[in-house]
C-alpha cells in the first residue's frame, strides 16, 4: 500500500469502526441511562444521556417486583440444557447428512429447509395439545424439548456447512496413517469443527435465552417464568410501561448472553484449515 | 427458530420508547391557585402514593373477614353491603372436599397489585376449603395465551380481562354463565348497561369490575394564565370545549394534545355522545350507519385541528400517554385521554405542575362506551359457584375500591364508588372521573364479531387520513361504510 493510501486510508477504515461501533452500542448505552432514570425524568422532553438523579432503585424494583432472580435462573436452566442437547443431537446428524450420500441425504436437507417456512403461530396450538398429551406443558423440560426441536433444524443446517468445509483428504490421511473412524472423529473432525459448535452453541442459546413465545403458551406456573416472560409484565394495559424498571430488568437480562458470547467467541476462529491440503 | 429475540427486543423497545420522548421540545411546569387541582410534584412522592396504597390498608382493614366468619350461604356469602358501607366478611359455606382455583390478574400497578393479592389472602384465610391460587398474567399477551389455553382446557378457572377481548371467547362457548351464581348485591350495583357490556346471548359471561373513560386533563396554570376559569358543572359541551381550546390556544402553546395515532376506539367511545352508535346488531351480520350522529365527533375534531388550529398537531400522531412529556412542559393546556393516565401523571409530572380533570364531555348525553374489565369463570372450571363466590367477594365495595384506586380507574358497582369518592375526597381528579362513570353505558360495536377486523383494516386508516386532512368528510363515510361491507358481507 502507497504511504499516502495509508496515511488517509486507515484512519477512515478507524472512523468507520468506531461510528459503527457507536451506532451497536448506543441503544444498549441508552439503555443503561433510561435504567437509572427517575419517573420524572424519563417524561421530559428534553433526556439527557447522564441522568440528573441516579435512581438505582430501578433496578431493585426491577428484581423485586417480578423476582427477576428466579426467572433468571429458570432461563439459564432450560437454555444451558437446550444447548447441551441441540450441540449433541447435532453433531453426529450433520456429519451423517454431510458425508454419506445417500437417497434419504436431499429428502431430509428438503424437510430441514422445510420445517423453516412453518411460523411460530401456525404450529403452537397443536404442539400446546401433544405436549399437554404426555404431561409437558407447564414444565421446563416441555420447554426444552419444545427449543431442542425447534432449534435443531438450523443448528443442523448450520453445522453441516462447516463439516462439508473439512477437506475429505485429511480424514482420509488420517486413515491411511492407521487412525480408526472413532480416532479421525475425536482427533481430526471435532478440533477442526470446533468453531462449528460453538456458533450452533451460541445459537441454541440465546434463541432460548430470548424466547418469548412459546414460554407464554406452554409455561402457566408463575414458578416457572422465565424471564422474557418475567419482563413482559412491565407493560401493561393501553400502553402502559414502567420504563425504568423495564430498562433495568433488560439490561440484567443481557449480561448472562453477553458473558456466555464473550466466554465462546474466542473459540470463533476462522482459518484452521488455510493450507491443510494442496491443491 | 425464529431469531427475533425478546429480551434484546424489549431492551431495545425500551430505548425507542425513551428516544421517541425526544421528538418533540419544551417548556416548563408551574404552580396553581385553583382550589380544586392536583400538585403533581407533591403527588408524584406522595398524595396519589398515599391515596393508592391507603386505599390497599382500607380494603385489607375493612375485608374482614375473621369477624363475619360463619357460613353464610351461598353466593350470598361474599356480598356487598349498601353503600359507602365496609364490607361483609369472605367466609362462605365450604364445600366437603378441597376446591383450589386459578385466578390469572393482570394487575399492573404495584397498588393495584398489592390490593389484590390482599384480597386473595382475605379470602384464602377465611374459606379454608376454598382456596384461590393468584397467577401474574399481562395485558400484553392474554389474548394469545388464552386461545391457547382454552384449546388445551388448562385456562384459568378464574380469568380477568376487558370485554372487548373476552366477548370472542363468551361467544365461541369457553366461559361459564355466571348469573346463577352472582349476589344479588353484585347484579343490583352494576348499571343495567354495563351488565349488557357482558351478556351474551341471555348469559353473563363475566363480572364487570373496572371502567375506564375518555376525561380532559388540564393544566391549571395554563388556564389562570390565560384568564380562564375552569368549567364547572356536571358536563362540559363539546361547543363550550371546542372554545376553551381556541381560547387557550396562543402562540407556541395549543389549546389541545390528543393522541389520535389508533383513533377508532376513541371516536366509537366518544360518539355515543351525540347518540351515534354505529353498529345495529339487530340483525346478522349487524349494520353499519355512518350518519350526522357517527360524524359529530370526527368533524369537530378535524374542525379544532384545521379550523381552529386549536390542537397540537404533533400529538395527532402519538398514541396513548407519548403526549404526557409535551403537556408537562406545557406545549398544550388541556388533553383528552384514558382517566386512567391520571395515574402516570400524579407519578411523573415535574415538581409543581398542578392540573385537574374537567367536567365530563357532552353532546346531546354524557354517554361513554362501556367496556369494562372482567372477571370471568373457564366453562372448563369444576367449580363455578364457588368461583363465583369469590368473585362476589372481589367486587365488594372495599376490595373494588382498592383495586380502582391503584388503576386509576373507575368501578363498576356504585358502593365502590362511593367508596372511592369517601377515601379520595374527590382530589386529584377523582370527582369528575367518578362523574364520568356515571354516563357509562353499553356499545353495540362491543358485541360485533368483525369489528376487530374493520377497526384494524377499514376503520384505523380512514379515521387517520381524515384526521391527516387527506380524504373529506364523505370520503369516511364512504370508506366506513364500504369497508364494513367488505369485511361482514353485508
Amino acid at each position: 500500500m502507497n504511504p499516502v493510501r495509508r496515511l488517509v486510508g486507515r484512519p477512515l477504515a478507524y472512523l468507520a469502526l468506531v461510528c459503527y461501533a457507536i451506532f451497536l452500542g448506543f441503544p444498549l448505552v441508552w439503555l443503561l441511562s433510561t435504567a437509572l432514570k427517575t419517573p420524572q425524568e424519563l417524561a421530559t422532553l428534553a433526556p439527557s444521556l447522564i441522568p440528573r438523579t441516579w435512581a438505582w432503585s430501578n433496578f431493585s424494583d426491577a428484581l423485586r417486583s417480578q423476582d427477576l432472580l428466579h426467572a433468571g435462573a429458570n432461563s439459564l436452566m432450560v437454555a444451558v440444557a437446550s444447548t447441551i442437547l441441540v450441540t449433541i443431537v447435532a453433531m453426529p446428524a450433520a456429519y451423517g447428512l454431510a458425508r454419506f450420500r445417500t437417497k434419504m441425504r436431499p429428502i431430509a436437507l428438503g424437510w430441514i429447509l422445510v420445517s423453516q417456512v412453518f411460523p411460530v403461530i401456525l404450529i403452537v396450538i397443536p404442539l400446546f395439545l401433544i405436549l399437554q398429551q404426555f404431561g409437558l406443558n407447564n414444565s421446563l423440560v416441555g420447554l426444552v424439548i419444545v427449543y431442542l426441536v425447534w432449534s435443531l433444524p438450523f443448528a443442523l443446517w448450520l453445522l453441516q456447512g462447516y463439516v462439508a468445509g473439512i477437506p475429505r483428504d485429511l480424514e482420509e490421511a488420517a486413515s491411511v496413517d492407521g487412525a480408526g473412524r472413532l480416532r479421525v472423529l475425536v482427533s481430526i473432525v471435532l478440533p477442526l469443527l470446533l468453531p462449528g459448535i460453538v456458533a450452533t452453541a451460541l445459537f441454541s442459546f440465546v434463541s432460548a435465552w430470548n424466547e418469548f413465545f412459546f414460554a407464554l403458551v406452554l409455561i402457566q406456573d408463575p414458578a416457572l417464568n422465565t424471564l422474557p416472560l418475567a419482563l413482559a409484565k412491565f407493560v401493561g394495559q393501553e400502553g402502559q410501561v414502567k420504563l425504568g424498571a423495564l430498562a433495568a430488568g433488560s439490561l440484567l437480562a443481557t449480561i448472562p448472553s453477553l458473558l456466555f458470547f464473550s466466554f465462546l467467541q474466542r473459540r470463533l476462529t476462522s482459518g484452521l484449515l488455510t493450507g491443510a491440503v494442496k491443491g | 427458530m425464529t431469531r427475533r429475540s425478546s429480551v434484546f427486543a424489549a431492551a431495545l423497545a425500551a430505548a425507542a420508547l425513551v428516544l421517541g420522548g425526544c421528538a418533540t421540545a419544551g417548556g416548563g411546569g408551574s404552580s396553581s391557585s385553583a382550589p380544586a387541582t392536583t400538585s403533581a410534584g407533591g403527588a408524584s412522592s406522595s398524595a396519589p402514593a398515599e391515596t393508592s396504597s391507603g386505599a390497599a390498608s382500607s380494603a385489607a382493614a375493612s375485608s374482614g373477614m375473621s369477624s363475619s366468619g360463619g357460613s353464610s350461604s351461598g353466593a350470598s356469602g361474599a356480598q356487598s353491603s349498601a353503600a359507602g358501607e365496609q364490607s361483609s366478611g369472605a367466609a362462605v359455606s365450604q364445600p366437603a372436599e378441597k376446591v383450589t382455583l386459578r385466578f390469572q390478574s393482570l394487575a399492573f400497578q404495584d397498588t393495584t397489585i398489592a390490593a389484590t393479592k390482599k384480597i386473595v389472602d382475605d379470602w384464602n384465610a377465611a374459606n379454608p376449603n376454598i382456596q384461590v391460587e393468584l397467577v401474574q398474567g399481562s395485558w400484553d399477551n392474554v389474548h394469545d395465551q388464552l386461545v391457547t389455553q382454552f384449546q388445551g382446557k388448562t385456562a384459568p378457572d378464574i380469568i380477568h380481562d376487558a370485554a372487548d377481548d373476552i366477548l370472542g371467547f363468551a361467544q365461541q362457548g369457553y366461559l361459564a354463565d355466571l348469573s346463577p351464581y352472582l349476589s344479588p348485591d353484585v347484579k343490583s350495583g352494576v348499571s343495567e348497561g354495563v351488565w349488557k357490556s357482558v351478556t351474551v346471548d341471555g348469559k353473563v359471561i363475566a363480572a364487570p369490575t373496572l371502567l375506564q373513560t375518555y376525561v380532559v386533563f388540564a393544566n391549571s396554570k395554563a388556564l389562570s394564565d390565560a384568564g380562564v376559569t375552569a368549567p364547572t358543572g356536571d358536563t362540559m359541551s363539546w361547543d363550550d370545549f371546542q372554545a376553551l381550546a381556541k381560547q387557550l390556544t396562543k402562540s407556541g402553546q395549543y389549546g389541545l394534545g390528543w393522541s389520535l395515532k389508533s383513533p377508532t376506539a376513541t371516536m366509537m367511545n366518544l360518539a355515543l355522545n351525540f347518540g351515534g352508535t354505529y353498529f345495529d346488531t339487530s340483525s346478522d351480520p349487524a349494520k353499519i350507519t355512518v350518519g350526522d350522529k357517527e360524524m359529530q365527533v370526527p368533524t369537530r375534531i378535524h374542525a379544532m385541528a384545521y379550523d381552529d388550529k386549536s390542537i397540537d398537531p404533533t400529538s395527532m400522531t402519538q398514541s396513548g400517554s407519548d403526549v404526557l412529556p409535551a403537556f408537562y412542559a406545557g406545549k398544550f393546556a388541556m388533553m383528552v385521554s384514558g382517566d386512567y393516565v391520571a395515574q402516570q401523571i400524579s407519578e411523573q409530572a415535574p415538581s409543581g405542575f398542578t392540573w385537574q380533570v374537567l367536567p365530563p364531555l357532552a353532546g346531546d348525553t354524557a354517554d361513554q362506551a362501556a367496556d369494562p374489565q372482567t372477571l370471568s369463570v373457564s366453562a372448563d372450571c369444576k367449580n363455578p359457584k364457588e368461583a363465583t363466590e369469590f368473585i362476589n367477594y372481589f367486587m365488594q365495595a372495599a376490595n373494588l375500591a382498592a383495586v380502582a384506586q391503584g388503576d386509576w380507574l373507575i368501578p363498576a358497582t356504585q358502593s365502590a364508588r362511593d367508596e372511592v369518592l369517601k377515601e379520595t375526597g374527590g382530589k386529584n381528579g377523582w370527582d369528575q372521573i367518578l362523574a364520568s362513570g356515571e354516563h357509562l353505558t353499553n356499545a353495540p360495536f362491543l358485541t360485533v364479531a368483525q369489528y376487530p377486523q374493520w377497526k384494524d383494516q377499514i376503520a384505523t386508516p380512514a379515521f387517520q387520513q381524515y384526521l391527516a386532512d387527506q380524504i373529506d368528510k364523505d370520503a369516511l363515510v364512504s370508506q366506513l361504510s364500504d369497508g364494513w361491507s367488505q369485511v361482514a358481507g353485508g
